[in-house]
């Protein structure tokens, strides 16, 4: 075990320092070729965590960090096997995606070796279990991700969108910092361990809500979310198809690292989990389905799915409160398989949203349209896509929910009046976010695919080649792997439970009823699918031999239907902006028709909407921490002889409180 | 098993019945009760026209709605016999699987790249989105109630309570009632007959539907109808014996026929604008319900 150890960090690193001097035409086979590898051998530790044989190992790292844990168990194995397969899937299609850039060998260099650590640093904060060990690990996978998200360097918007990520984690990593400190001045050690020691001995919510700050950055979790829409449509598509599809997931990984060693306080823990995940996920679908930068709209979908997940999490809390092993194994339980069903399935969006991109040139989907035509494939990949996230059947996401539906539903039986609204109002939440998922998703397939193009595009799109098509139906055949046998995805994050919680056992009989269950809506997922294929053949069978005229669509008489006159996505969309018109601000830009205006010439009319956290806290606040500091400007005035004053008054200010005895 | 033929022979009457109470009421002599079948046959027997802008998208929506819409209906139960399929939890993947029907009815509608059939695919969207919690808060009590979770278990338990329970039942058929209409998009929500489209929301998404097409929506429409009407009979009927209740069943859903002519005989359509409010006011009848159950259970007070 050790020596696969040795070589998961061996691997990326001789593969970070080959990349550059392998011919630019070959350097993404290499990455991807290493990624496998590295993927192989942390899949090969994750395996056999998952099936009980526990890797777990210290090395000794020098004075200050001591002995470091490394420790592979069920949890951080589940996800391992989905950083793994998401970087794979990602480094393959990208490799085609970069295709369309001008080829800059020192560009492309840097991108894959910092793709390598990327991968590296991911699996790694999975397996290190020392507080420093692990914060080091988180920052390399932030700061690796940060870079590859300024690809497009030249470009001010992806510089900006690449700097607020950049704060943002960084604010995260002095949360958590300050809770791993918090945790040493009381137990003196960083071991993870020592956070279940911490537990035990002081009140649990502080920290906790300390730790959940800090990954809730990472997560997404409304209001901790701002960077999730500006980076993910900056980044390259395969780069934001791994970062939404996993790298906010390590935030989750987080959290439910530390509930592992939560020791009281459950229900309140869970019900402001839940609280916050309800309101996540409602203010996610809400914002993606007025969007119309279509990788916005995937961002912004992503913050829904973390708070579905969180509202997993929040079940599973309240479970382990109320001692409730089916609460505990369903919410968690949905929450682990959403987190998987989730990477797949959003991967696959922006795979196929990155797709669209590269043929069109645009993230606007108001100027597209009817590429269901020129892109056929890509255009069933991102329905595909689009039906799963829905949690709509025969596709997997509707496994995890159902799941988490479940486990609300299970908890309306535990008694108190408080827990039951609680349940009935997340119940009411969650099935408002399914609704709102469908809206979203119809308005943005079926006006990026559907109908007539909506401008001239700058040259005429055509299918992707196979290499990123490839990786994309492997995505495909797991989801509908998941879809129809989920009774054995839900044995694996069950054993990943029970190895978390050892308490909390659920009856035997119960959890065959409920992998029975799952069995059934699979098997009832493939009927759908029979029946459908059944009313088709049927069809197709009784028009076979029937005249079929075409014509142009109806236009209320009128016979010559252009373009332009068609539904867009934003008049689509528009009722639900208005409803919710106190969370969605829309911001419009256009000059007033003036009376002596007889003849009006060219007007021009922007209207956009702005995400209510950002505009309403973080840029006001922003704004005085900006004025605040204006006023210590005259410090940094350029002139060398000011700061050597700066030097000279240090020293004698030190010399003075030394000589006094004011500083030892 | 028993209930899939019953909701089959209710849905072959539905249609029929609203429309002889409408021409009733308006002093007609109207169509016969099957006319809306002879339509419905006719109209499989037909050609089809398509329009150039459309693509396969526009072709498998149909046969996908109406196959959603039987796989639905493969799911309610009749009384003490369940439905063809039956698990824990069945409601949810009944509510979901309406839904990808409705996915893709949406998304034909938007493939015609036509001015007006996006107009009702986001009027549908936007309506059967807030009619969701309501549905959800309302099986979410009954579950609570009952301690169940299939509908055929749910509504076994449920006439076993105190007669309170029935007049949950009767607030409970209200909301489903609602839901009806919502879905089949009747009065007060969507008006079937008008002649604008810009004030329609589902016939207007099927304006370029034709032929076998159009064929399977219309038999979807009356299916639907029958499947929440079955679920408003279930409500009632408990466990009483097949010689009470299959009677109960025909008078119910001819009840709710009735009921859907009248109120489209005599109400105009509510405002666009004012549509989706009301749709949402039907959640805070469901949480009535809820309410109510939490005081038979002597949870609250």
């Amino acid at each position: 075990m050790t020596e696969l150890i040795v070589l998961s960090w061996l691997l990326p690193l001789f593969a970070v320092g080959l990349i550059p001097f392998v011919p630019s035409k070959y350097k993404p086979y290499t990455a991807a070729v290493f990624i496998l590898l590295g993927s192989l051998v942390s899949g090969w530790l994750a395996v056999s965590a998952l099936c009980g044989d526990v890797t777990n190992t210290t090395f000794y790292a020098g004075s200050f960090l001591g002995n470091v844990a490394v420790r592979i168990d069920a949890l951080s194995a589940w996800f391992i096997l989905i950083i793994n397969f998401t970087a794979i899937a990602g480094a393959f299609y990208g490799t085609g995606y970069l295709k369309a850039y001008p080829d800059d060998a020192a560009k492309i260099s840097w991108h894959w070796s910092l793709y390598v650590l990327f991968h590296f640093s991911m699996v790694w904060v999975c397996m290190l279990q020392n507080g420093f060990a692990f914060l080091i690990a988180w920052e390399v996978m932030s700061l690796s991700s940060m870079m590859l998200v300024i690809f497009d360097h030249h470009k001010i918007q992806t510089l900006r969108a690449g700097l607020n990520y950049l704060v943002q984690m960084h604010i995260s990593v002095v949360l958590l910092t300050v809770g791993f400190i918090w945790v040493y001045s009381q137990t003196g050690s960083l071991d993870f361990a020592a956070i279940g020691t911490f537990f035990r001995g002081n009140p649990n919510t502080g920290l906790f809500m300390l730790f959940f700050a800090g990954f809730g950055f990472k997560a997404g979790f409304v209001p901790l979310h701002s960077w999730l829409p500006h980076a993910h449509p900056a980044a390259p598509s395969h780069i934001s198809g791994v970062m939404s599809g996993v790298i906010v997931k390590l935030g989750i990984y987080g959290i439910i690292r530390m509930i592992s060693y939560l020791h009281a306080d459950f229900i309140v823990l869970g019900e402001i989990v839940i609280s916050l995940s309800v309101l996540t996920g409602i203010y996610g679908i809400l914002n993606a389905s007025v969007h119309r930068d279509f990788k916005k709209m995937l961002a912004y979908c992503t913050i829904e799915n973390i708070g579905i997940i969180g509202i997993g999490i929040g079940v599973g809390l309240i479970g382990m409160g109320t001692g409730s092993p089916l609460m505990y194994f369903l919410g968690f339980g949905g929450a682990l398989l959403h987190v998987l069903n989730h990477s797949l399935f959003k991967s696959l969006l922006f795979f196929s949203a990155g797709s669209v991109y590269q043929q069109t040139h645009t993230r606007d989907m108001e100027k597209l349209g009817g590429l269901i035509k020129s892109m056929p494939k890509t255009a069933v990949i991102f329905l595909v896509g689009a039906i799963a996230i829905g949690g709509i059947p025969p596709f997997n996401g509707f496994v995890s929910e159902f799941l988490i539906y479940c486990g609300l539903i299970a908890g309306m039986q535990t008694g108190s009046i408080y827990l039951l609204l609680l349940m009935i109002m997340v119940l009411a939440g969650l099935s408002v976010i399914g609704g709102l998922s469908v809206l979203a998703f119809t308005k943005t397939f079926g006006t990026v695919f559907l109908g007539q193009p909506r401008s001239v595009l700058p040259h005429q799109p055509h299918e992707v080649a196979p290499l990123m098509l490839v990786p994309q139906y492997i995505i495909i055949a797991l989801m509908l792997t998941i879809a129809v046998v989920p009774q054995f995805f839900l044995h694996l994050v069950n054993d990943v439970l029970s190895g978390l919680s050892p308490v909390l056992a659920l009856d035997p009989q119960v959890a065959t009823g409920y992998s029975n269950t799952a069995a059934g809506v699979g098997m009832f997922s493939l009927l759908l699918i029979a029946l459908t294929g059944m009313v088709w053949f049927i069809r197709s069978r009784v028009v076979k031999n029937r005249v079929s005229a075409f014509g142009n669509t109806w236009g209320c008489g009128y016979g010559n239907p252009d373009r332009v006159m068609q539904y867009t996505g934003k008049s689509f969309s528009k009722p639900v902006g208005k409803t919710f018109y106190f969370l969605l601000f829309e911001k419009k830009v256009y000059k007033e028709l003036k009376p002596e205006e007889i003849f009006p010439g060219q007007k021009r009319y922007d209207s956009h909407y702005l995400d209510f956290f950002e505009f309403n806290f973080i840029e006001p606040f922003t704004k005085y921490l900006i004025r605040g500091a204006g006023y210590f400007r005259f410090i940094q005035n350029g002139r060398t002889q000011s700061y050597v004053m700066y030097g000279i008054l240090f020293i004698l200010v030190m010399f003075l409180l030394t000589m006094f005895n004011i500083i030892p | 098993m028993l209930s899939f033929f019953l909701i089959l022979l209710s849905a072959f009457f539905f249609t029929g019945v609203i429309n002889v109470t409408k021409s009733i009421y308006t002093g007609r002599k109207g169509p016969g009760i099957l006319q809306p079948v002879y339509d419905t046959i006719r109209l499989f027997k037909k050609g089809s026209v398509y329009s150039t802008t459309t693509s396969f998208i526009f072709q498998i929506a149909p046969t996908i709605y109406f196959s959603t819409v039987v796989m639905a209906m493969l799911m309610v139960p009749f009384g003490q016999s369940k439905g063809l399929i039956s698990f824990n939890g069945d409601f949810i993947f009944f509510a979901y699987v309406l839904a990808l029907g409705k996915f893709f009815s949406i998304i034909s509608a938007m493939d015609t790249g036509s001015s007006f059939e996006g107009m009702g695919a986001s009027r549908e969207a936007l309506y059967s989105m807030f009619a969701e919690p309501a549905f959800f808060i309302l099986l979410g009590s009954m579950a609570l109630l009952t301690g169940q979770t299939s509908f055929q278990e749910i509504f076994a338990t449920l006439h076993l309570g105190s007669p309170i329970s029935y007049a949950l039942a009767v607030l409970a058929s209200f909301v489903l009632g609602m839901i009806m209409m919502i879905e089949n998009s009747r009065m007060p929500i969507d008006d079937p007959k008008t002649h604008l489209e810009l004030t329609m929301v589902h016939e207007v998404m099927i304006l370029d539907n034709s032929g076998f097409d159009l064929g399977l929506i219309q038999s979807a429409g009356m299916l639907k109808f029958s499947i929440y009407g079955a679920l408003i009979v279930n409500l009632f009927i408990g466990m009483f014996p097949y010689g009470y209740t299959i009677p109960m069943f025909f008078a119910i859903q001819f009840g709710a026929a009735v009921v859907t002519g009248t109120i489209e005989s005599f109400m105009a359509r509510f405002r666009m604008s004012h549509n989706a409010q009301f749709i949402f006011a039907l959640t805070s009848v469901s949480l009535l319900i809820f309410f109510g159950v939490l005081m038979l259970l002597g949870k609250f007070i």
